[in-house]
């Protein structure tokens, strides 16, 4: 088997876009086929991936994280300091969680994360990423313009409040840790859960909702 | 490179399609592709830098108009081309010419994927050297053109940011995407907004980058 080879993969782009279906479940359906008549692949491993990222693991896997750290500042604390580290207290680990950072919103601080030059995200933690966090129009202005974007996503940020952006630009990976709503001290952690959202995990929501009447 | 994908502080991209609870996949295709993708009976010395470059070397019209999971499949196409896993003409019909490369491992199965799913791998690496950077020092990101895969966007190269964290000497991409293995100390930099952008004066905003150290001078 041959090394790879990025000379020969700039020249097999435009070749294989000619040559294959343009139609990309065709594509993708073509692949498998010729992949698992290889025994290259199990159609069985694909099928449990596809539940494990529909099913499993997902935003409400970070939400948890977010709950225990809102309910337990010595685990907040160790999650801030090592987020890999942290987490393994609580039994989580996974895709793309090998160096992760968590970075606080604080009364003057919100934090935003991006991945300009591809689509970095913990997956371990948010599962695949929204489409809007994968297109250039976020990944180009989040760097430039962070308030326009969060205007966009209808956060209104107070002057008073600086924007730290953190670009996945390593193996890193970054979680913006919100900040837990007033109001909240009777909830358990079950219930803070339910109120973190994927996007205030990005940092593209800011002021978490707090749900009345029975939470 | 100097490709499409180094879309940082670009403008003219128009409003973000924004949306707040999104399904993983919207098509069945996508989930599929992202299985193969995590199941693949893959040569050990593959990385995902390989498949980040393979990905940067798409067609830029394609780049900014295909499917995000299309291109996936065209990076792994190319990554599988390229190696002698398979053939072109298999691609496009979809049928094996019954050849398979001998030194490739065994498919993962599904009962591996409750191991696999729990595995994040791990970029940092033993170092001898003591880092040239300290936190506290400026540093100034490279004013560079590199003609392959690297991870210093260029809205940052030549200006000046404050090393904030060290990381330890980790993979460096740059150099893994070509098959090289070089380690490097990493750190975080940041960047004042007001440093790198003209319309940004006075703000007080800032971006972190996570940069290795060939990707830095010093200040002077």
């Amino acid at each position: 088997m041959k090394d790879y080879d990025a000379k020969m993969a700039a020249q097999l782009q435009p070749l294989i876009h000619s040559h294959v279906p343009s139609e990309p479940a065709l594509r993708v359906k073509a692949l498998e086929t010729l992949l698992v008549e290889k025994e290259l692949l199990d159609s069985a491993a694909v099928d449990a991936w596809v539940e494990v990222y529909s099913d499993e693991i997902g935003p409400k896997v970070g939400a948890g994280v977010v709950a225990h750290a809102w309910c337990d500042d010595g685990f907040r604390a160790r999650l801030l300091d090592d987020g890999t580290d942290a987490l393994k207290e609580i039994d989580i680990s996974g895709w793309a969680l090998g160096h992760l950072k968590v970075v606080e919103n604080t009364a003057d601080t919100h934090n935003l994360v991006v991945c300009t030059l591809c689509s970095c995200y913990p997956h371990g933690l948010l599962g695949i990423q929204p489409p809007w966090y994968k297109l250039e129009a976020y990944r180009a202005r989040a760097v430039r313009d962070p308030r326009g974007v969060l205007a966009e996503f209808g956060v209104a940020l107070p002057d008073s409040v600086s924007v730290d952006v953190w670009d996945s630009t390593a193996e890193l990976r970054y979680l913006v840790l919100p900040q837990r709503p007033p109001g909240t001290e009777d909830l358990d952690e079950a219930q803070l859960a339910a109120l973190v959202t994927r996007n205030s995990m990005i940092g593209t929501e800011r002021d978490l909702p707090v749900k009345t009447g029975g939470a | 490179m100097d490709g499409i994908h180094d879309v940082g502080g670009k403008l003219g991209f128009g409003p973000i399609k924004v949306t707040h609870h999104d399904a993983p996949f919207h098509e069945a295709w996508e989930g599929r592709m992202v299985g193969i993708a995590r199941g693949l009976a893959r040569a050990p010395d593959w990385n995902s830098d390989m498949f980040r470059h393979s990905r940067e070397l798409e067609d830029p019209v394609l780049y900014l108009t295909r499917p995000y999971f299309d291109q996936w499949y065209k990076a792994y196409a190319c990554m599988l081309v390229g190696a002698g896993v398979v053939t072109v003409e298999e691609l496009a019909s979809g049928v094996s010419d019954g050849t398979r490369p001998k030194e490739l491992p065994s498919p993962m199965s599904a009962d591996t994927v409750t191991k696999a799913k729990r595995a994040g791998a791990r970029f940092e690496r033993p170092y001898d050297k003591a880092p040239r950077f300290e936190i506290g020092d400026r540093a100034r990101a490279r004013l560079i053109s590199p003609t392959g895969h690297c991870r210093l966007p260029a809205y940052v190269r030549g200006h000046l940011g404050e090393v904030i964290a060290y990381h330890g000497a980790h993979v460096l991409a740059d150099a893994a995407a070509h098959s090289q293995t070089r380690i490097e100390p990493l750190y975080t930099v940041r960047f004042r907004l007001s440093d790198l952008f003209p319309e940004r004066e006075g703000a007080a905003d800032r971006v972190h980058l996570d940069l290795w150290e060939s990707h830095l001078d010093d200040a002077g």
